[in-house]
């Protein structure tokens, strides 16, 4: 039983390991220039996939996220800012392309509510903790 | 008061809880995302037509009446449940439609047309979906309406089916208020 478990736990972990490497980008795009490659490769990965949509468009191979790619690189020919390119897509499909949404008063709430959290349980912790030493000076 | 103050991450999360359910069960899609072109003005291209030997021209042709703009192929299943009622807000409703033949076969979406017949007032090609993704396009079909200010007022994820018909009739005589 033992043993099968860990072959289970062995092939997830390298399963993980050949799918975290998986890219999508076929040959053909490659664009020439490796500086220019390297900073295309470097926007797929931040932009989403909006047909899988918890996949960035470097790994997904649906056709959207091709025709997203082959864009990226002709704008990069074109010599377009990274920024630009950025600001190109959030116009067509808004921050939810992006993988990492931007810091702004729209996204306030997502950026910040985690942070609230945390300091409620924290908070919410040393008060129960403090309830807790009272009980047991009270023994 | 501490006893308030310790329940409440208890009421949070039941709020949280109650919320995640009530999302699950009304009826909507989870993946459809809302398109920030909305009350935008149509986004301007140059496009070559399928069947006549003319360049549209955008934002030009979005003028004096509401238009509706559908993305389509001959290669999309839905497409072709849709096209009926296509064919219906033409000619029952008298509405200008222009179709997108999104990286299509343009001879194929030619006998496509002359087969299931021609609802639209033009057909424009979009072979490297550079059309699509001015739209904001991540699927076939996606249909949005345009109004004569040549506003972009409402899309449709998806096909128009017997079921969103009236709806869709009923958005296209919203916008132009």
């Amino acid at each position: 039983m033992q043993r099968i478990l860990l072959t289970m736990l062995i092939y997830l972990m390298t399963s993980q390991i050949v799918t975290k490497n998986c890219y999508s980008v076929e040959p053909d795009e490659f664009l020439q220039n490796p500086k220019k490659e390297l900073r295309a490769r470097n926007i797929s990965k931040n932009v989403r996939c909006l047909v899988c949509q918890n996949q960035s468009i470097d790994e997904s191979s649906a056709p959207l996220a091709k025709d997203l790619r082959i864009l990226i690189r002709k704008k990069i020919g074109h010599g377009n800012s990274d920024e630009e390119i950025y600001n190109f897509l959030t116009e067509r499909y808004g921050d939810f392309i992006l993988l990492n949404p931007p810091f702004k008063i729209g996204t306030l709430f997502l950026w910040i509510l985690p942070f609230v959290f945390v300091a409620i349980g924290i908070f919410v912790i040393f008060l129960h903790n403090d309830k807790s030493k009272k009980l047991d000076y009270n023994k | 008061m501490k006893k308030k103050i310790l329940i409440s991450p208890i009421i949070v999360f039941f709020l949280i809880l109650f919320i995640f359910f009530y999302l699950l069960i009304i009826d909507r899609n989870p993946s459809e995302l809302p398109s920030v072109l909305i009350n935008k003005k149509v986004p301007a291209f140059e496009a070559k037509s399928l069947l006549e030997n003319k360049t549209f021209v955008s934002p030009k042709e979005f003028k004096n009446e509401t238009t509706i703009v559908n993305f389509f192929a001959t290669w999309c299943k839905p497409c072709l449940d849709e096209h009926p009622y296509l064919k219906k807000l033409s000619n029952e409703k008298g509405l200008k439609i222009i179709g997108i033949n999104y990286k299509d076969d343009s001879k194929r979406a030619i006998k496509w047309l002359e087969k299931l017949g021609n609802p639209y007032s033009n057909v424009l090609i979009d072979p490297n979906a550079s059309l699509g993704i001015d739209w904001g396009l991540y699927g076939l079909p996606e249909t949005f309406i345009v109004n004569s200010n040549g506003v972009i007022k409402y899309r449709l994820v998806g096909p128009i089916t017997k079921k969103n018909y009236d709806a869709f009739v009923l958005k296209v005589t919203e916008v132009e208020k």
